[in-house]
């Protein structure tokens, strides 16, 4: 079964947000900011803001953002050909089926260490781990759509007597563009996700290790102001790709 | 047709129910990598064959450390997808049957939803240090949102229709919640429970690895750092296998309870 | 015996004891058992049948999208095909799945050919092909902005700037409406007349079929074989009103009539 897309709901009303301005508020009156656990909201903003100033911060979000977006075009590139592989005969992914299964029920959590132990403490281990992870979602969207393809295109193309090259560069590959574009905007956050983990697990780079390092030093200030990064990180993420998303299919408006 | 040709393709049936050709594939592949690392062609220095890994399972099963890891990480994930359950539950069932308290609340959770995860477990090592406790308190934390939300979202969804006809049956607030809301809520939260149970392996692991000194995760940190290649892939082999047991025990019991449910292996997380 | 290629008395389309086994849930299907076929030069054939007597599957067969089972013989221009062959061109009946929706009017008349011919010339076909369907202008537009019946005249020109010998056409104009199928099948007459090609046509609109048709075949059973070739004797160039209000048109429709619905006289 392919991911589902989720459906683009609009945000709620805004007035719902009001539980969380009045929890910020009451923790700012009533918090400390010296408070190891639970510093007030304002020292969040002092917190990062020393680590804008001597680039630190900077420095750690480009790291995030250059293991996302490798993983996530190997990702893409390696789940579009396997989908392809699977979707379109019958008897590889009979063949291949269980094995895929099997990778995809081991949590990326647990597959950090063998990566560490095989490829090391270093960006290679990173865009491995998070690409590992992240194709699944481009693979199961990938060959549900050539599962779905009408199959007058491929008779179109065999009529018109197109090379097997010609016939998937023209027709088919284009024909899965909205299908590897969904998988790819289900696959976003998850690589999101999974760069922070592996930084926060092997503090190898990247805002995760940031964190982690800002954890360690009882620095909770910034924890608390990290996260908040993070969270704006995902949140411009999956923007950018339903912008993207959006972008690609509106050329292609059917019917 | 003959009765020889129906036998045969009664058998054939059954064999192409069996899916030979991807056990034959795993098997292959499994022989692959042994003969690779034997013949050391591999440039990896710490990868095991299967057979040393099967070793080394036998070792730490004999020995008794794995299974009490596993029990550890069992015990966590399945208590804190309790409490994750329940807390998402009532809180959802409340928030789903009152717009007002919908209105006022959703926007936030939204936005709570938006954080990543994994990035909470520092701040849960912060205030709890390292123990019990911070493993738990994530778990818990983080896994009873998707249940939330589902909750919300199945009480919502309960059709106006059927919400109308058990006015019309005079149903009592408390009777209408459990004959009819409930159940029409429950393939929803049923969703969500499944997704907070993935959500809680992973999470107990996580904080296993970076936290609490116990359990698989750190059983697997710690055998990856005394470079023990052969326990640390046992491990995440456990790891690996508990998921998918939790995951089927929980997809056969909600199939039972919810017979339209019934769903395929392949389904996405 | 093979006759040799571009005598007078190859058929531009032909098929002998054509079997097809197609798959269904309880098991091979037979489809078609022993259909023999042959279409001359520039002659317009049409196929009716039965929903689901397997004319589409015959269109297939002749257009090499299908291979029959081992007895049968599908042959093009005389020769012996196992694939499509070069000169016949297929017309879908789901046009809008046939264009590329990611391509222009003009770049989807070109699909057929790149590759094969030279720039300068691809450019000149399309124009013409365009010209001769009447969408010169909408060369730019995307299939989306066009109607049901110009998306699919968009089609008939990419078929026509492949120059093919034989149109196999699959209900090319059933999901139109009425004035649109009208235009379009004096169109195809027009395009025929200037072009000398062969057209296997599949209807099921006994009508349509009369109208434009020089012989009507009628596929019936299952598996479904030929059971009866009707000739149609009217006079050409066929106009809408005037062929219509014939006797002979209205005889050779009545045939066609009892043919189909009520199976072999």
């Amino acid at each position: 079964m392919a991911t589902r897309s989720r459906p683009a709901r609009s945000f709620p009303p805004l007035r719902g947000l009001l539980p969380l301005v009045v929890l910020l508020v009451i923790w700012q009156a009533v918090g400390s900011e010296r408070s190891p656990y639970f510093p007030t909201p304002s020292s969040w903003v002092g917190g990062l803001s020393t680590l804008a100033a001597n680039g630190t911060l900077w420095r750690a979000a480009e790291a995030t953002l250059l293991t996302f977006s490798m993983a996530l075009v190997v990702a893409t590139v390696l789940g579009a050909l396997l989908g392809l592989l699977v979707g379109a005969s019958k008897r590889a992914d009979r063949a291949l089926g269980p094995t895929l299964e099997f990778a995809r029920a081991l949590p990326p959590a647990a597959i950090v260490p063998i990566a560490v132990l095989l490829i090391g403490y270093d960006q290679r281990m990173k865009v491995t781990v998070v690409t590992f992870a992240t194709i699944w979602p481009i693979l199961l969207n990938a060959r549900a759509g050539v599962r779905s393809l009408n199959p007058v295109l491929l008779d179109t193309a065999k009529s018109l007597h197109l090379s097997w090259m010609d016939s998937t560069r023209k027709c088919t590959m284009p024909a899965l563009v909205p299908a590897i574009l969904l998988g790819v905007r289900v696959a976003a956050p998850v690589a999101l996700v999974i760069t922070l983990l592996v930084e926060i697990i092997t503090r190898v780079g990247g805002l995760g290790a940031l964190i982690a390092l800002s954890q360690r030093n009882y620095l909770s200030a910034q924890v608390y102001g990290l996260i908040l990064v993070a969270g704006l990180f995902s949140f411009m993420v999956n923007g950018l790709v339903a912008a993207l998303e959006a972008s690609v299919l509106r050329r292609r408006m059917s019917r | 047709m003959t009765r020889s040709s129906m036998v045969t393709s009664r058998r054939r049936k059954a064999l192409r129910r069996a899916n030979v050709p991807g056990l034959l594939t795993m098997l292959v592949l499994l022989g692959l990598w042994e003969i690779l690392v034997r013949f050391g062609v591999t440039e990896f220095q710490f990868l095991p064959a299967p057979s040393a890994i099967a070793r080394g399972a036998e070792r730490l099963l004999r020995s008794g450390d794995l299974q009490g890891n596993l029990l550890h990480t069992l015990r966590v994930t399945t208590l804190g997808w309790l409490a994750a359950g329940l807390l998402g539950i009532s809180l959802g069932l409340l928030l789903g049957l009152s717009n007002t308290a919908w209105r006022y609340s959703m926007a936030s959770i939204e936005v709570m939803r938006a954080i990543p995860p994994v990035s909470l477990v520092p701040i849960a090592l912060l205030v709890f240090g390292f123990s019990v406790r911070m493993e738990l308190t994530i778990i818990v934390f983080v896994s009873a949102w998707p249940v939330l939300v589902n909750a919300i979202a199945g009480v919502r969804s309960v059709r106006a229709e059927l919400v109308d006809v058990s006015r019309m049956l005079r149903l009592s607030r408390l009777a209408q919640i459990r004959k009819v809301i409930l159940p029409g809520a429950m393939p929803s939260i049923v969703v969500g429970l499944r997704l907070a149970m993935s959500l809680s392996l992973v999470l107990a692991v996580v904080a296993e690895m970076i936290g609490n000194p116990s359990g698989l995760g750190h059983a697997v940190i710690r055998a990856q750092q005394a470079l023990q290649p052969e326990d640390m892939f046992a491990y995440v082999l456990t790891i690996g296998m508990l998921g998918v047991a939790l995951n089927t025990l929980l997809r056969f019991v909600s199939a039972r309870v919810l017979p339209s449910l019934a769903t395929g292996p392949g389904d996405a997380r | 015996m093979v006759a040799p290629v571009a005598s007078d008395h190859a058929p531009a389309c032909g098929c002998r004891n054509v079997s097809v086994d197609l798959d269904s849930t309880e098991g091979p299907r037979r489809v078609l058992a022993g259909v023999d076929l042959d279409v001359d030069d520039a002659e317009f054939v049409a196929v009716m049948g039965r929903s689901g007597s397997g004319k589409t599957t015959l269109l297939r067969v002749l257009g090499g999208l299908l291979l029959p089972t081992e007895d049968s013989t599908v042959t093009f221009h005389g020769e012996p095909i196992s694939g499509p062959p070069d000169g016949a061109v297929f017309v879908f009946q789901d046009y809008a799945a046939s264009l590329l929706p990611w391509r222009t009017v003009e770049r989807n008349v070109m699909l057929g050919l790149e590759g094969k011919v030279s720039k300068p010339e691809r450019h000149s076909r399309v124009a013409e092909a365009l010209a001769m369907v009447g969408l010169a202008e909408r060369a730019t537009d995307y299939p989306w902005r066009l109607s049901g019946g110009m998306q699919q005249r968009v089609q008939l020109a990419r078929a026509l700037a492949m120059r093919p010998s034989v149109f196999l056409m699959d209900e090319p104009f059933g999901a139109l409406d009425a004035m649109t199928k009208s235009s379009l099948q004096d169109e195809l007459q027009r395009v025929q007349e200037r072009t000398h090609a062969t057209v296997v046509f599949v209807t099921h609109d006994v009508d349509e079929a009369v109208y434009l048709s020089d012989r009507i075949v009628i596929l019936e059973g299952d598996p479904a074989t030929v059971t009866q070739r009707i000739q149609v004797d009217l006079p050409r160039p066929r106009d809408q009103l005037a062929t219509k209000e014939m006797s002979e048109f209205l005889r050779i429709r009545r045939r066609v009539y009892d043919a189909i619905v009520h199976g072999d006289e």
